[in-house]
């Protein structure tokens, strides 16, 4: 945590300023801006269709903001093509997980690494996100469409670490896991955090979020609603009631 | 018939597939006995056949793989393909006898001129295929999937034109070039140089394909794109880049066929690539469409079929049926096996 405060006086590590997202007619964010710093978990919280998932889309480039600005470390990468952005050290495990499902585990882990430069030490990284899921090691060389929900979202977590990410997106990492599952891979994001890597996280289960965030945001059809620590959200009397089923 | 389709018991799951299973089983026993029969008529005549059916498969193969690449990627059936390997045909004949000056009757000077012939044309091929890719399909590729498929008949009508204008309406002769010695003969079975070269070109060609897809970076990448495109954009692949390298290989490849097929048939003619291709495509879909190996299979199986039915002496329907088996396969495959002979039966198509 200390890090977190230390941080924020820095330039942040991703920031949007006004941004406005389409798809195709429909106007899906209505001028989203958001800081990352270096160091930090953040979480986007927000209803489903509220724009989570668009705003990670316009970040890696798969959905480009028709106005506003994407930085990320102080340079502009608004207009960036999606396969560019990774090599910044932006990596997604997306919504949906999109793991190739003909490919083996060992095979998805090293497509994370495609844009690698050091084959060196990929090896050595798949070891350690073997580490962190050892049930993808028995899994290896099973195709990827073939396994559980749970460990399709543990091949598509250590897809995106393959990439060796300064930043990492994760969209709905505990979507249709079983409560144990979720505990489990919410241990792993802090996990990660804390190694050094910096998280934008989307999730629907805005109490663990907030469990593992430093910072959080609201989202409400396409604006940014509500910012602040995941503490002060987290006895925030809007925020108990809508998102985390308190009457 | 509804409330005996609720309950799932053993009997009312197999009959459906009994009754087609019997049926098609039926029509395959039944070329089995013809086959037969022919074998026991003539076996010399049998075997040649056979190999003649074979160099025949390899050309087919590699059309057909053209298709399945292309197919793999975009989910597009790429009717120009079929003429993009005829213009290859042309491409062979000008580069050898205009370029190089190959004719009859070189001995084998003709090697590193067929080398070379076969390197341009591939290249040829290539970069045509992956122009037509860029011009007319990829402003199409938010498009639904029915536009492209249109778009690709109306670029086969172009290439054909342009094959027209450029070489006139009559057939164009290659020289002869591949001698008709026989590698071996054996129990009155001949097998002529002609049709090993066919072989020999086309094995490597296949291997590299291979190797390509399945050991190399860029294969790697052409096989992510094919599973999942954003997926592949956001772990760094440039999505159109591999794209057009497809259409490239696909390209490339049937370059290679329409030098074996000029080379080895010595005529071309502009319309012919339409005619091949659709062969080639059912070929691919017998197989199972974007399965490599299956494209493969299928265009032996279909070059098999093709020239049993035409070279075997006992009662079999002729050339003149050779089209109407064809595609009456092509529809059973469609019917009953739609996801072919080697491909998976999975949502998003194998």
């Amino acid at each position: 945590m200390s890090n977190g405060n230390a941080a924020t006086a820095a330039t942040p590590i991703l920031q949007l300023s006004d941004i406005h997202t389409y798809y195709g007619s429909i106007h899906a964010l209505k001028g989203i801006s958001l800081e990352v710093h270096d160091g930090e978990i953040v979480t986007l919280l927000g209803a489903n269709g509220a724009g989570k998932s668009t705003t990670l889309r316009s970040i890696n480039g798969l959905n480009r903001p028709r106005q506003g600005h994407i930085r990320f470390q102080g340079r502009d990468i608004t207009s960036v093509p999606a396969h560019e952005i990774v090599k910044r050290g932006i990596a997604q495990s997306p919504e949906g997980r999109r793991l190739f499902p003909r490919m083996t585990v060992i095979e998805n882990l090293e497509m994370g690494a495609f844009q690698r430069k050091d084959r060196s030490e990929i090896k050595g990284d798949m070891d350690r996100v073997f580490e962190l899921f050892p049930r993808l090691h028995e899994r290896r060389t099973q195709k990827a469409g073939t396994m559980s929900g749970g460990e399709q979202q543990m091949c598509a977590i250590g897809r995106a670490l393959m990439a060796r990410p300064k930043l990492l997106l994760l969209d709905e990492p505990s979507l249709g896991l079983a409560p144990i599952f979720v505990e489990r891979i919410f241990d792993i994001i802090k996990q990660i955090n804390e190694q050094g890597t910096s998280i934008l996280l989307v999730e629907q289960n805005a109490l663990m979020a907030l469990e593992a965030a430093h910072r959080g945001y609201v989202l409400e059809t396409g604006r940014i609603v509500l910012a602040d620590s995941a503490e002060s959200l987290k006895t925030n009397e809007q925020v108990r009631k809508t998102y985390l089923g308190e009457t | 018939m509804a409330a005996d389709a609720s309950v799932p018991t053993l009997a009312n799951r197999f009959q459906r597939p009994s009754v087609v299973g019997a049926l098609g089983m039926l029509v395959v026993l039944g070329a089995a006995a013809l086959l037969l029969k022919n074998l026991t008529v003539s076996p010399s005549r049998f075997f040649e056949v056979t190999l003649i059916g074979l160099t025949t498969g390899c050309v087919y193969a590699l059309v057909a793989l053209g298709y399945t690449l292309v197919y793999g990627i975009l989910e597009l059936i790429n009717f120009a393909h079929g003429d993009v390997f005829m213009l290859g045909g042309m491409f062979t004949i000008t580069y050898s006898t205009h370029f190089f000056g190959l004719h009859s009757g070189q001995g084998f000077a003709i090697v590193p001129i067929v080398v070379a012939t076969l390197i341009l044309s591939m290249l040829s091929c290539g970069l045509i295929n992956a122009a037509i890719e860029f011009v007319a399909y990829r402003p199409l590729r938010k498009a639904p999937r029915l536009a492209p498929l249109i778009t690709a008949i109306g670029v086969s009508f172009i290439i054909q034109d342009v094959g027209l204008a450029w070489k006139g309406p009559n057939y164009v002769t290659a020289p002869d070039v591949f001698p008709h010695t026989k590698v071996f003969s054996f129990h009155g079975v001949d097998y002529g140089w002609n049709k090993l070269i066919v072989v020999a070109i086309t094995i490597p060609v296949l291997l590299g394909l291979l190797y390509l897809v399945q050991q190399t970076r860029q294969g790697k990448a052409m096989r992510a794109t094919a599973q999942d495109k954003d997926a592949a954009a956001i772990m760094g692949i440039n999505v159109n880049r591999t794209i057009s390298f497809t259409f490239m290989i696909a390209g490339s490849l049937a370059g290679a066929a329409g030098l074996c097929y000029s080379l080895y048939v010595t005529t071309v003619r502009y319309d012919q690539g339409f005619q091949l291709g659709l062969i080639a495509f059912t070929a691919a879909v017998l197989g199972g469409i974007g399965n490599l190996p299956g494209a493969v299979l299928g265009a032996v199986l279909i070059g098999l079929i093709q020239t049993w039915n035409e070279g075997l002496p006992w009662h079999m329907p002729g050339s003149d049926w050779t089209q109407s088996i064809v595609f009456s396969i092509l529809i059973l495959i469609l019917v009953f096996r739609p996801e072919g002979l080697l491909g998976e039966r999975t949502p998003e198509g194998g």
